[in-house]
């Protein structure tokens, strides 16, 4: 424990370790509405177009000065929003095809300024290419207010706006034809997630920044069932990877920090993807089973009551090769150990036979028969 | 009263030549409609006939090239909130994380008004919307676990919170089981019963005189509209199906409605 006091009494790592925090919760909370908005890969195509935004700020104000350069980003970034637009309403292009389009030119054109600054020489271009995968060391603590400015602006629409953002993600079509401005709320998240990745650039990066919007809402969409609780723990999972990246890169020589924190994201939704209750695989998978494991029961079940009722015997025994065959599938035999231990069937000899041998029991009988909905009667008809 | 500002006043939904279209084709040409108030309305035609554009455009949600569209006598925007409207079932996500009581309540959103949360108010009528179509238990589940016939009497639930006169539903009964459906018109008739004009998209031939008494037929242009018994011809029929009719069903002559 010492040594993380030691870490955190440092100014340079507590500054980055709040920086990181505090991105990872506001791209948590707008990332949520942009992947139930289907709209996780505009975060991608807006923090690609930033990097043109970033080289313009800086060749404009013609130093590192981070307010032109982050007005840059956000400028660029919205012409690719609208440029995005048009393109779907104008043309027969469908999202995925101008999202591809958009994030590529405007990558491109960041790339080509960018190396034509670096090309110009000069000491304080070489900090451009930061921007590429975040740079977190950079960040200064005045950084620190601009980020806690935008997250409590954001905090503050979605709070008062909840209901309306509800509903445009929901059903954009009901939303505009109860009366709301459905195109000026889906602007403001959009452009919430626009001074989102904003602020995000220096520490993660235009490549990364997309991750740490959609990874914290992915993860919570698995342990969640209502929209509070999701945009909640969304937030809470952003600024834990956020915190938990910065740390794991203080105490590592050589570790970016915006890398890590993506991975630490990653690992999250891989995690939460796996054992998430209800939506995990692991325990989708476990489920299936359970109702495969069910069925056959009750199918074995049935198939003796039936064997019973037509012997006339209600202690019938039934060799278990036979109701393998009756079946049509070799039952492992871990299901008949399975309704053994639950006192529905038990196990019998039939001399001189040496196989195998099975008989319900009474429960098994009430058992096959609830499974029938009919009453108990293994004098009844032979009917399975 | 009479007032001066409204414009065909005594029709539930009147439409003056109204054109959309999308890219060069027209997808609907030149609509002229009328569909008096307390009526259950259907509107019938070929897939692509622009049955959903028709609605979509009488809502505001398209905007169409020419043309004007009043509801009782006054322009859309003057009637938010007094149309419910329930969309196409697979318009939205059912995978949305949010509870049946929570999409209900949407219902209810514009007449709270903005920043407002819906209260213990919202909430005992949208309880009393689920029970009109006999989902009041499951006001609490996940709109993911329900099956399609259960999203429909949800999404009809979200419609008839509002209390309004006018009730527009597209293919409300599109891959409904014959239990849903039975719930669903049972309830559309009744509020027709109280005076309330619905209109329905509807893709059900054989159906479509028993369940309706309006029709308006269409294929991009009207075909025909007016009271079921004079539009259900076989003419009209024709004009509006051509080759696939026979495929879909014949009127029976003088059949008894």
């Amino acid at each position: 424990m010492s040594a993380l006091a030691d870490l955190l009494a440092s100014g340079i790592v507590r500054t980055v370790l709040m920086g990181a925090a505090m991105l990872g919760a506001i791209s948590g909370m707008l990332g949520a509405f942009a992947v139930l908005r289907r709209q996780s890969l505009l975060g991608d195509a807006l923090s690609h177009a930033a990097l043109p935004g970033v080289c313009l700020g800086f060749i404009i104000a013609g130093t590192r000065d981070l307010g032109s350069i982050l007005l840059g980003a956000f400028v660029t970034g919205a012409l690719a929003a609208l440029a995005m637009m048009l393109i779907v309403r104008r043309t027969t292009l469908k999202t995925d095809a101008a999202l591809g389009i958009v994030l590529s030119v405007f990558f491109a054109v960041g790339v080509v300024l960018l190396s034509w600054v670096q090309g110009q020489g000069g000491a304080a271009s070489a900090g451009l290419a930061s921007f590429l995968f975040g740079q977190a060391a950079a960040i200064l603590r005045s950084d620190l207010w601009i980020m806690g400015g935008v997250g409590l602006a954001a905090l503050a629409l979605v709070l008062a706006l909840w209901k309306e953002f509800k509903l445009v993600s929901f059903d954009a079509d009901f939303a505009r034809a109860q009366g709301f401005p459905v195109t000026v709320l889906e602007a403001a998240l959009t452009v919430m997630v626009a001074l989102a990745i904003v602020v995000g650039l220096q520490l993660v990066g235009v490549v990364l920044m997309v991750a740490l919007l959609i990874a914290p809402a992915a993860a919570a969409r698995q342990w969640t069932r209502t929209l509070g609780p999701m945009v909640a723990l969304s937030a809470a999972l952003g600024a834990a990877s956020g915190a938990a990246g910065a740390l794991v890169s203080a105490t590592t020589r050589g570790l970016a920090t915006g890398p890590v924190v993506v991975l630490v994201a990653t690992a999250i939704v891989v995690i939460s993807l796996l054992v998430a209750p209800e939506r995990g695989l692991i325990w989708q998978a476990l489920a299936a089973r359970r109702a495969r494991a069910r069925i056959s029961d009750g199918r074995l079940l049935k198939t003796l009551q039936g064997l019973a009722a037509a012997h006339h015997d209600a202690n019938y025994p039934a060799e278990q090769g036979m109701l393998e065959a009756a079946l049509g599938t070799r039952a492992p035999s871990a299901r008949f150990a399975a309704l053994e231990r639950r006192g529905l069937i038990h196990p019998v000899t039939h001399p001189p036979e040496t196989t195998p041998h099975w008989e319900l029991t009474t429960a098994g009988h009430a058992e096959a028969a609830a499974l029938s909905g009919k009453p108990d009667d293994p004098k009844g008809g032979g009917q399975t | 009263m009479h007032d001066e500002t409204l414009h065909e006043p005594d029709q539930a939904l009147h439409i003056e030549d109204i054109t959309v279209s999308y890219g060069a084709t027209p997808a609907l040409w030149d609509i002229d409609l009328d569909i008096p108030p307390g009526v259950m309305c259907a509107i019938v035609g070929p897939n692509g006939a622009g049955k959903s554009t028709l609605i979509k455009t009488a809502l505001g949600l398209v905007r169409p090239v020419a043309g004007h569209v009043r509801f009782l006598g006054r322009p859309v925007g003057q009637m938010r909130g007094k149309i419910g409207y329930v969309p196409q079932r697979h318009s939205v996500d059912w995978d949305f994380p949010t509870t049946v009581r929570d999409v209900v309540e949407m219902g209810l959103y514009h007449q709270l008004g903005w920043v407002r949360r819906p209260g213990a108010q919202a909430r005992a009528k949208a309880l009393a919307a689920l029970a009109e179509l006999g989902m009041q238990d499951y006001a609490d589940r996940q709109i993911s676990q329900l099956s399609g016939g259960q999203q429909q009497r949800v999404f009809i639930a979200r419609a008839l919170v509002q209390d309004a006169p006018i009730l527009i539903l597209d293919e409300p009964l599109a891959g409904v089981d014959a239990a849903t459906e039975a719930v669903i018109i049972a309830l559309l008739q009744r509020l027709r019963d109280e005076g309330r004009t619905i209109i329905v998209v509807h893709h059900d031939l054989t159906t479509v005189q028993s369940y309706f008494d309006w029709l308006v037929m269409m294929n991009v242009r009207i075909i025909a509209q007016g009271p079921m018994t004079e539009v259900y011809t076989p003419e009209n029929l024709r004009a509006a199906y051509g080759r696939q009719l026979a495929m879909i069903a014949t009127p029976a002559e003088g059949r008894d409605m």
